[in-house]
């Protein structure tokens, strides 16, 4: 752990105050001048997209490897982003990928995590890891309002999927913060951005705090502190994530510093997107389209950019459905049916033309994401540049349930730290637990494991 | 580092008892039982590198593990007694070694089923929906909070009110807070809610003078002293329910002083009563006493009775999906709950109570799993199917519930889930269904004439969830039926066979039968989809939406809706089916069973629940599936009245860590 820097953030109000304080010499980083500091410093974060149902094979993978390749037709609509992606090949989710296990809660849990999960209908829940999105927000987490922000397009499914014996939790989140405890996501666009913008839009009246909150906080805290009993296990693991969660909410009220330097993050710039976007949700909620799933999408995607611009959060994850979503997509043409059921066409060709179709649906969403942070900039860079985002599916052929040869994307360097620009195809079944060492190395974790990684991804470090 | 290893085998070597130290019974399974899986069964097959069919034998070294894990081997002793294990192609079992094994492993099952075992209720929160009776019923409030609060998810039978999955997170405490006091400040804008909890702190004119001379004469502030009075009162009044028992003399202080400290920081208001009052009210609602149900963890190792308040407080959740009220609080408090009549009158009360139908909504939109067609993100293929419009769906919802709530509070027989010749519809749903003369939205008791429908397998809410965005799915019905009213499950499909119907080649419905034919000449499919498909077809005779046909689109020829189960009943079409299933009430009668307790506990039906599970159905059966008496026993079981402490119990000092 780094410990001998500031963060951006105090960063700013020290220099705006002095630069001569003498105290400023302690928060740059070893070879970097103070004049440039500003320029040079500009936190790394992270963004993973998770689409579920695999992909189309064929229409995958770029012909050719190296810098000089053509974009496959599902990556086509990323072609204006050719030199700030990596395709990366041939990575397989091993542990996951075994005889026996179920197709999809099984492959989506550890999406991240790298690690079977136990088996349960919900008493023993156990992925057996921490995701990489979570390790990375431990790690950066405390400089911002929020370690992590967690989105979807759909709420978590409820019930156990009783044919195979899986909690649908499961198929549900790719974000764990403990092997026990998933991230709960966010779906709805409305309350996602008051959570986070309420108070900053122009011309909208700011909450009001109910001032006595702070002393209800600490009656409660008290009130729980006190419960002189004695517990189970289990009880004692509810009572801790209640007081956890309280003092969240304590800290936040704690530091109204925090959030004077958050309002000080909230640039013109960033108004002007608040204004616009809190029109565009007025405007969702009064449809009630509710079934317009690219504009929700996109609403999301939007809050996902602002969050990160405005350094609110450094680790966000998007799923673009659950596991086994049948989501209908016969909006588009020539698709009719569900997500699910498509993906499995048995090698049919109409059913194999309109599963690509609905991939490809998923990389222009992706292309609006990457629009949009390619466009907020800090200083002569792009969010984007200063930032790693994962786009990709725990299954390759969605009708072959396999986790090998991963359909994975990584768009921008995180700050000129990934070699991006180029299409690379890996020795069969090189782990993916690689690739997640890698960027947790690039993110300054300081690490050398992760699940079954046999060391770091070769050739995409700059 | 040298000595801690050397502790660590010393330890070690403690730790481990010798042979001879175990009971003979182990030492038994050891000698003579166990061989005989090692050599038959575990060493080709059933072993941790193959797990075939799924089973690792191998892992049960102690008596304790098998009947742990009793289900697994009440299938062993079906596969051994029946010769379909060891298989055909591996050396058969001799007469000694059968009757060895299948007489000791049915003596550990029984052994084990004769210590009753309440299984493990752990602390939980309330599920949203809990949640918002709960708030609704404390302060005549109506919260939402559909898409202000993370989902649940579910678990254990399916249910909301899963232990294991109900999390408390940063973000949900957050939207706790805000709901709060929104709800505090809307019960105080509403003078009859507020008075039910808060009566006003005024004084009459004569109060008022004595007040005075007190404080004149005796230097005593008698009006603060009222003031406080009145307060402890309303907090009393308010936090017995919220916390669905009597606040401790401390607690009460607790509260009463941030009263007196929001009061006093206000003297200038006017409502400062009020204001203090709503503060403390706040407070409560975000407490950990109101948003969790804990019950105490004394240290026994045996399990023990639940206290009365705990008792009513499983009630209320199971029966309202809510929190006591205080007519059954204060029959805790007499102890009534303890003398089986009494307690017997209140399920009764609380079952004729309108809170009742929560609990039939959460119930049945769980169990037959059509709560899908509230949530927004379910969605049919808007271009073949553009009658599917969110009214629709919403009837097809409420046709469940009411019919469902009907069977339980009015005809009181459940077996009209399966074969009533009645139902609930409005004008859309009727329209829907081709029944004449229903005007309004009003859901409304309509006696069937003809035979396409009857009981939950002819209602669009169950058609169209097991149904596919664009077609029907007679394998999902199937599959349906199999869980939902027969209570045998299907097993998972073999590994690495790709979701069957889905992944033939199948345009439409037309050929999903020829397909389904081809793909059960797999002897790995047979076993399951021979009754999977045909209880399937039987339902083809309505579309994806649940409207009658008799014809598929593109197709002159009548849809062939015939089919036999392999216990040697044949069929055609729903109504024949429906008189067929009509006669597997054991079956029902245990499906019921099964998914009530486990939406009554909270938790997952173990196999040390099979003696509760046939006692309430048997008081199904006996009782002609009449819910009330078998509700009545649900309350009355071991495993709800019951339970046992967490092994590792801890004292609770979370507070001292910061």
């Amino acid at each position: 752990m780094k410990s001998w820097y500031i963060s951006r953030r105090k960063a700013l109000k020290g220099l705006g105050a002095s630069v001569a304080l003498p105290f400023l010499q302690a928060m740059i980083p070893p070879g970097v001048r103070a004049e440039n500091f500003m320029e040079k410093y500009r936190p790394q974060r992270l963004a993973v997209f998770y689409f579920p149902n695999g992909v189309r094979e064929d229409h995958w993978t770029p012909g050719q490897v190296g810098r000089q390749f053509d974009m496959s037709p599902t990556l086509k609509p990323l072609e204006p982003y050719k030199k700030d992606l990596l395709i990366l090949g041939q990575l397989k989710n091993n542990l996951v990928d075994v005889k026996g296990t179920d197709g999809h809660y099984t492959k989506t849990a550890p999406f991240l995590t790298c690690r079977l999960i136990e088996k349960t209908t919900g008493a023993n829940i156990d992925v057996k890891g921490t995701s990489m999105d979570q390790i990375i927000a431990g790690h950066v987490g405390k400089e911002t309002r929020f370690p992590s922000l967690e989105y979807g397009l759909d709420p978590v499914k409820g019930g156990v999927d009783e044919l195979v014996g899986y909690t649908r939790l499961y198929g549900s989140s790719i974000s764990w913060e403990s092997p026990t405890r998933p991230r709960p996501k966010e779906v709805n666009p409305r309350f996602a951005f008051d959570r986070l913008f309420r108070n900053f839009v122009p011309g909208v009246t700011p909450k009001k705090e109910n001032p006595w909150k702070k002393s209800v906080v600490d009656l409660v805290l008290e009130d729980a502190k006190n419960l002189n009993r004695q517990l189970g296990a289990a009880d004692q693991n509810k009572m801790a994530e209640y007081l956890e969660s309280v003092r969240s909410i304590e800290k936040r009220l704690d530091s109204t510093d925090d959030l004077k330097d958050f309002e000080a993050n909230i640039t013109p710039d960033i108004k002007k997107e608040l204004i616009r976007l809190n029109v565009r949700l007025n405007d969702y909620i009064e449809l009630n389209s509710g079934v317009d799933a690219t504009e929700k999408v996109r609403l999301m995607m939007d809050i996902n950019a602002l969050a990160l611009w405005s350094d609110a959060t450094r680790v966000t994850t998007f799923m673009f459905g659950n596991s086994v979503s049948n989501r209908s997509f016969s909006f588009l043409d020539g698709v009719e049916g569900g997500h699910h059921s498509i993906s499995h066409h048995r090698g049919h060709p109409q059913r194999i033309e309109m599963y690509g179709k609905i991939n490809i649906w998923h990389s222009e969403q992706f292309r609006y994401f990457l629009d949009r942070v390619s466009t907020m900039k800090e200083g002569d860079q792009s969010l984007l540049d200063n930032s790693i985002v994962l786009y990709g599916s725990s299954l390759r052929d969605g009708d072959k349930h396999r986790a090998s040869n991963l359909p994975i994307v990584i768009a921008g360097s995180g700050g000129g730290k990934l070699d991006t620009g180029q299409n690379i195809i890996y020795q069969e079944d090189t782990p993916l637990a690689n690739l997640y060492l890698t960027l947790l190395q690039t993110m300054d974790v300081p690490t050398h494991s992760f699940a079954d990684s046999t060391g770091t991804l070769e050739g995409i470090r700059v | 580092m040298y000595f801690r290893s050397l502790l660590g085998v010393a330890l070690l070597l403690i730790g481990i008892p010798l042979f001879a130290d175990y009971p003979e019974e182990q030492r038994h399974y050891w000698k003579v039982v166990k061989p005989i899986f090692d050599e038959n069964c575990n060493r080709a097959c059933h072993n941790a590198d193959d797990k075939k069919g799924g089973l690792n034998l191998n892992q049960f070294d102690f008596i304790l593990s098998i009947q742990r894990r009793g289900e697994v081997f009440l299938r062993v002793i079906e596969h051994v007694e029946n010769g379909t294990m060891p298989p055909d192609n591996k050396r058969p079992l001799t007469t000694t070694e059968k009757d060895t094994l299948l007489f000791y492993i049915k003596k550990y099952i029984s052994d084990a089923l004769e210590k009753p075992d309440p299984g493990l209720i752990t602390a939980r929160r309330l599920s949203n929906r809990e949640y918002e009776y709960a708030i609704e019923d404390l302060t005549g409030v109506i919260v939402k909070t559909d898409s202000l609060l993370p989902r649940d998810p579910g678990g254990g039978e399916g249910f909301d009110n899963f232990s294991g999955t109900l999390y408390i997170t940063p973000l949900l405490m957050e939207r706790y807070f805000e709901i709060s006091e929104s709800v505090i400040q809307q019960m105080y804008g509403d003078p009859q809610l507020w008075q039910r909890h808060v009566p006003s702190n005024s004084f009459s004119i004569f109060q008022k003078i004595k007040h005075w001379w007190y404080a004149w004469i005796y230097k005593q502030d008698l009006a603060h002293e009222a003031t406080l009075d009145n307060a402890r009162e309303a907090i009393g009044s308010f936090g017995t329910l919220a916390f669905r028992r009597y606040l401790s003399p401390a607690e009460r202080d607790k509260y009463l002083s941030f009263f007196e400290q929001v009061y006093q920081s206000v003297p200038e208001k006017e409502n400062r009563y009020d204001l203090a009052i709503q503060e403390v009210l706040k407070a409560v609602l975000v407490s950990n006493h109101f948003l969790i149900r804990q019950e105490a963890d004394p240290p026994l190792k045996d399990p023990y009775p639940i206290s009365s308040f705990e008792l009513a407080t499983r009630m209320s959740a199971f029966l309202w999906c809510s929190i006591p009220d205080t007519e059954l609080l204060e029959a805790a408090y007499r102890g009534d709950l303890r003398d089986p009549e009494l307690l017997r009158h209140q399920v009764r009360r609380m079952l004729k109570d309108p809170r009742a139908k929560r609990m039939a909504e959460s119930f049945v939109s769980q169990w037959l799993e059509i709560d899908n067609l509230v949530q927004p993100e379910f969605e049919m293929d808007q271009e073949l199917f553009p009658e599917f419009s969110p009214d629709l769906r919403t009837s097809m919802y409420g046709e469940t519930v009411e019919y469902f709530y009907y069977t339980l509070n009015d005809s009181r027989n459940f077996l009209e889930l399966l074969n009533g010749r009645y139902t609930f519809l409005n004008e859309a749903l009727a329209e829907h269904y081709g029944v004449e003369g229903v005007q309004g939205d009003e859901l409304r008791k309509v006696d069937l004439v003809t035979p396409e429908r009857g009981g939950i397998l002819g209602m669009a809410s169950v058609l169209t969830t097991t149904s596919l965005p664009n077609r029907t799915s007679p394998v999902l019905r199937g599959k349906w039926v199999m869980e939902k009213v027969l209570s045998t499950p299907p097993k998972p499909p073999p590994p690495n066979v790709p979701d069957l119907e889905t992944t033939r080649e199948i345009h439409d419905e037309f050929t999903l039968r020829e397909a389904l034919v081809i793909h059960r000449e797999d002897p790995a499919c047979f076993g399951c989809h021979q009754d999977m498909d045909d209880l399937g077809f039987a339902l083809e005779n309505f579309d994806a939406i649940g409207r009658w046909r008799t014809k598929y689109n593109n197709s002159p020829k009548p849809i062939d809706v015939s089919g036999s189960l392999k216990s040697g009943e044949h069929f055609a079409g729903a109504a024949e089916l429906r008189e067929i299933l009509n006669t597997k009430q054991e079956q029902f009668a245990k499906a019921i069973s099964r998914k009530m307790l486990g939406f009554a506990l909270g938790r997952s039906i173990q196999f040390k629940d099979t003696k509760t599970i046939e006692s309430l159905s048997n008081s199904l059966i006996e009782n002609r599936f009449d819910p009330l008496p078998f509700i009545e026993e649900v309350v009355l079981s071991y495993p709800f009245q019951y339970k046992k402490t967490d092994k590792v119990v801890v004292d609770h000092n979370v507070g001292d860590d910061v």
